[in-house]
């Protein structure tokens, strides 16, 4: 963008407005969803222009590869600015984000009764901190929208949740705060590193990224950040938050979770780990082949072993997400496209099928597979849908997850086949336990007689959009990993 | 003197005055305007105070309106403000009758103003115990509940045994420099063994004050004993004072390394006892005692790195800490209404059903617990900034550890307010000056997380 408009800054703060609107407007359930979906749509339209009328040049003044750069003075005292930039992993990441808060607007619409208004308000907060992290350029910046995110979505779980919300909710937030303070620590050393070697104190990526640290300190310093993006990714053996917080947060919630803070973790560890300490990162890969191959199979595995469907569906979360962590460990252009894709795959899929699953329980007021069965002929769309998106999960050629693990795969197999061989194991684990869900849910035999009605024409239209989706991204890829790949080349260079 | 010496005493002359007009006119005049009286003047105090150019000589022999006085005296001011707007409601509620409630309150700030202008270690001493002296007669003053009194009793006698260790090591120090001066006392070389002994028993004084572990035994029950508006002014600004203090002996004194390991010890152990200790606690006020004597183990953390970074972290953090524990216990002294709300249990589903206090109290715990965007988190990101960069780097990893555990029951609190249910009636609605003292400290929390520069420059002056 050449003109001087703070676009990215109306990107962040426009859900945040939204939210502080939400709460003054506490009187009408109704005014508050068409509120929310108003915001949503209007964040979801900036963006798509911003897509679309953007050159792709880089921006005057900015970092190589940042077609969108915005820099201000913010406290002066430490260095710190408001820098924000957007290069094409930022922007795709930025789509997803608008995308999924609009389906999550839409899905809560009927499901959340109580507190409406404030309901919204907190899912337009969480937003904006989304936004900030996939928009900050400065590493203080980005803590603080980092930390910022927990206190919406713990809210969101504890409020809302259904089961052991309080337990969950105090959970997913201690993991990641003790997780987010050591990569303080971690960023403070580097700052106080770098002004020392070259008389100037900033927290910006673009000038921490030439500190020459000493091999021993920078696996320290590294660990710091891996820990902390490795608890949000998770990474096995890391993981144990998700699985509670996913089963007990509300669908829009879980949709949220899996969709966009899973991949915070993920692109925090591309856009910042991995830039600023290389050898550290180089020395560190082993560990994260392991644990990526690991969690491929690991959480198939205990996938298989669930009778909660939305539990399911948040172990598979660990099992795909296991993808994206070896995509990242072999830190090659095929395969760091790959797990980018694979991000906004897993956004996806998982959110409608998290999407799904919540449409179910909102009808028969239950998530465990017994309940269901032989609910094929009963509702017919959702039946569809349900298929379709198990099918993408499970990597069917055509649909977009196929393209995602298939980039990975290839990737990886270049530098580790021995990794490459192990995912692909996983991937059929994979296929086990959706053939299950699938059997189970929608063929099988009736076990309880159930009335289920069809999807409303809001749910269907939701769950058309991400079809759209996914399959737009299972035959015609092309766009998206042309906007990646300018990125990509500066990051693996 | 001159007149420009008077301007620049004017805080001190001004509370000084109030709280004997408050004492002599209070039989006479209405509660509301002895509150009025006392409100208007501390906050005129603070103004004046905040627009009144800093001078580097005395003006009276012991007293001087330097920059650091210049910069916490209108937080004392502003704290004392707050503290009087909660406790007007609460007093009418709680049937705490008479004008010398307010009058001490300004007492106090009349001792927390002289504090920052001593240039000598007698005059350090006096209104140090001043401001205890104040705090003896406060924390009793609900003689309906029989905790009040045990927890007065038991602050008299610890603060008597930290008064007289204070004492001696001034005493100590005197001996062996040969005068009182704060600089010329402190930065003598001779007598080095002798400076050093009184050193070491006005530290043993001044952790009684802070309430550092080992010697925070009295805070819980003092917290929980006082009056909620009480335990704010406590918990802010006699703290702050006290913080203060020493950073004034250790800014003026050449670098003393024999300080370092007790200092070590003392931030080390009320970090991690202070936020263990919270984690088992009930009662609100108690979980905030520890949760204070944590923070002031962080304050000594930044303290003990003896780099002007350190004590300009702590300045900040003083600043930080007043604002959101004044609206913590504002906000708990809003919820007590025939009795003190103690248990956090009975936080259950106030965050509906007072929606602002509810609110000020879980923005409070959350920037106690250090979360962005609060100023909770530009605080601890500044003394841990300035303990890494001071060398301390495993003190700071242990202490940044410990803040991580100490979410757990800042979170237990947020938990109860929004949670979970409660059959319990709906709080009565807040009073106007009780709101707007809310709204106050609310604000200073969140701007001064998201604009914290302007405070900065103020510390960086302040220490110049």
């Amino acid at each position: 963008m050449t003109s001087d408009f703070p676009i990215l800054t109306l990107l962040i703060f426009l859900p945040l407005c939204g939210s502080l609107l939400l709460f003054a407007c506490r009187r009408s359930d109704q005014m508050a969803r068409l509120v929310a979906l108003t915001v949503s749509l209007a964040e979801m339209g900036l963006v798509a222009w911003l897509c679309l009328a953007s050159s792709m040049d880089v921006a005057a003044g900015a970092p190589a590869g940042f077609f969108s750069f915005e820099d201000a003075a913010w406290i002066e005292r430490f260095g710190i600015r408001y820098t924000l930039g957007m290069d094409g992993i930022s922007l795709v990441m930025v789509l997803l984000t608008a995308f999924i808060t609009v389906i999550a607007v839409l899905v809560s619409w009927n499901g959340i009764r109580e507190r409406v208004p404030l309901y919204y308000a907190l899912l337009l907060a969480l937003q904006c901190g989304i936004q900030g992290v996939f928009l900050s350029l400065d590493l203080f910046l980005f803590y603080l929208f980092w930390e910022a995110m927990l206190i919406p979505m713990f809210f969101l779980i504890g409020i809302w949740g259904h089961g052991r919300r309080v337990y969950s909710a105090v959970k997913f937030f201690l993991y990641t705060f003790l997780g987010s303070l050591l990569m303080l620590v971690a960023i403070i050393a580097l700052y106080l590193m770098h002004g020392a070697q070259t008389g100037s104190y900033t927290f910006s990526l673009t000038g921490l990224i030439n500190t020459s640290v000493p091999y021993g300190v920078g696996l320290w310093l590294y660990a710091a950040f891996l820990l902390s993006f490795a608890i949000k990714f998770p990474v096995f053996p890391l993981h144990t938050w998700l699985p509670d917080a996913h089963t007990d947060a509300p669908t829009a919630g879980s949709v949220i979770l899996a969709s966009l803070l899973l991949k915070t973790g993920a692109y925090g560890l591309i856009r910042f780990a991995y830039p600023l300490f290389p050898e550290a990162a180089r020395a560190f890969t082993p560990v994260l082949y392991v644990v990526a191959v690991f969690g491929i199979s690991y959480g198939a595995w205990v996938a298989f072993a669930q009778t909660d469907m939305k539990r399911l569906v948040a172990y598979s979360s660990v099992s795909h997400m296991g993808f994206v962590a070896l995509g990242i460990a072999a830190w090659s252009p095929v395969a760091l496209s790959g797990a980018l894709l694979q991000m906004v795959n897993h956004g996806v899929t998982t959110g409608a099928l998290f999407a799904i699953v919540g449409m179910l329980d909102e009808r028969a007021e239950s998530r465990e597979m017994a309940t269901y069965g032989g609910i094929w002929g009963k509702v017919p769309v959702l039946s569809f849908f349900f298929l379709l998106f198990c099918m993408a999960s499970a990597g069917l050629p055509g649909l977009n997850n196929f393209i995602g693990e298939f980039l990975v795969l290839v990737g990886t197999f270049k530098v580790a086949p021995m990794a490459a061989l192990g995912a692909f194991l996983g991937i059929v684990l994979t296929l086990v336990y959706t053939v299950r869900l699938v059997q189970e849910v929608l063929f099988g035999k009736e076990n309880k007689p159930l009335s289920l009605k069809d999807l409303s024409l809001r749910e269907a239209g939701v769950l058309a959009v991400m079809a759209l989706a996914a399959v737009y991204l299972g035959v015609h890829p092309g766009p998206v990993l042309e906007l990646f790949r300018a990125p990509i080349e500066l990051l693996t260079k | 003197m001159t007149l420009a010496d008077l301007f620049s005493i004017m805080p001190i002359i001004i509370t000084g005055c109030a709280a004997l007009v408050v004492l002599l006119c209070g039989p006479l005049l209405h509660t509301r305007t002895v509150s009025g009286i006392a409100v208007v003047t501390s906050g005129g105090a603070g103004v004046w105070a905040a627009f009144t150019p800093s001078a580097a000589t005395p003006a009276l022999p012991g007293l001087a309106f330097t920059p650091l006085a210049q910069f916490l005296i209108p937080l004392f001011c502003l704290s004392a403000v707050l503290t009087l707007l909660f406790s007007h409601g609460y007093n009418l509620r709680r049937a705490i009758k008479g004008e010398e409630y307010p009058a001490t309150v300004l007492f106090a700030l009349f001792a927390m103003c002289v504090l920052p202008c001593a240039t000598n270690l007698l005059i350090l001493f006096l209104a140090l115990e001043s401001i205890t002296f104040a705090f003896y007669i406060l924390v009793t003053m609900d003689l309906g509940r029989a905790e009040s009194g045990e927890a007065g009793l038991k602050y008299l006698l610890m603060g008597a045994v930290a008064a007289a260790f204070t004492a001696f090591g001034f005493a100590l120090i005197f001996a062996g420099s040969g005068t009182l001066a704060l600089t010329g006392a402190i930065a003598s070389q001779e007598n080095r063994a002798i400076i050093s002994a009184g050193w070491g028993v006005v530290i043993i004084g001044i952790a009684f004050k802070l309430s550092l572990v080992p010697a925070h035994l009295w805070t819980p029950d003092v917290y929980q004993g006082a009056p909620a508006p009480i335990a704010a002014f406590l918990s802010t600004s006699s703290k702050v004072a006290a913080a203060a203090l020493l950073l004034m002996l250790l800014a003026f004194s050449p670098p003393m390394p024999e300080l370092h390991a007790p200092l070590y010890i003392l931030s080390l152990l009320s970090m991690v006892i202070g936020n263990l200790a919270a984690l088992l606690q009930k009662n609100i006020k108690r979980m905030l005692a520890y949760s204070s004597i944590a923070h002031m183990g962080y304050l000594t953390l930044a303290l003990l790195t003896g780099t002007k970074e350190g004590y300009a972290a702590v300045l900040l953090y003083g600043a930080i800490y007043t604002a959101m524990n004044l609206a913590a216990f504002g906000a708990i002294a809003s919820l007590s209404i025939d009795e003190e709300r103690d248990l956090i249990a009975d936080y259950a589903g106030i965050g509906f059903s007072a929606p602002l206090r509810g609110g000020v109290l879980a923005l409070s715990m959350l920037a106690l617990a250090g979360i962005p965007p609060t100023a909770g988190f530009i605080g601890k990101f500044f003394i841990f900034y300035a303990a890494i960069k001071g060398g301390e780097m495993t003190l700071a990893i242990i202490g940044i550890v410990s803040a991580a555990a100490s979410a757990f029951f800042y979170l237990k609190v947020v938990v109860h307010l929004y949670m979970h249910r409660s059959e319990a009636a709906t709080p009565r609605s807040t009073p106007p000056a009780e709101s707007l003292a809310l709204c106050c400290a609310a604000l200073f929390v969140i701007f001064l997380g998201i604009f914290p520069a302007p405070l900065m420059r103020l510390v960086d002056a302040a220490l110049r």
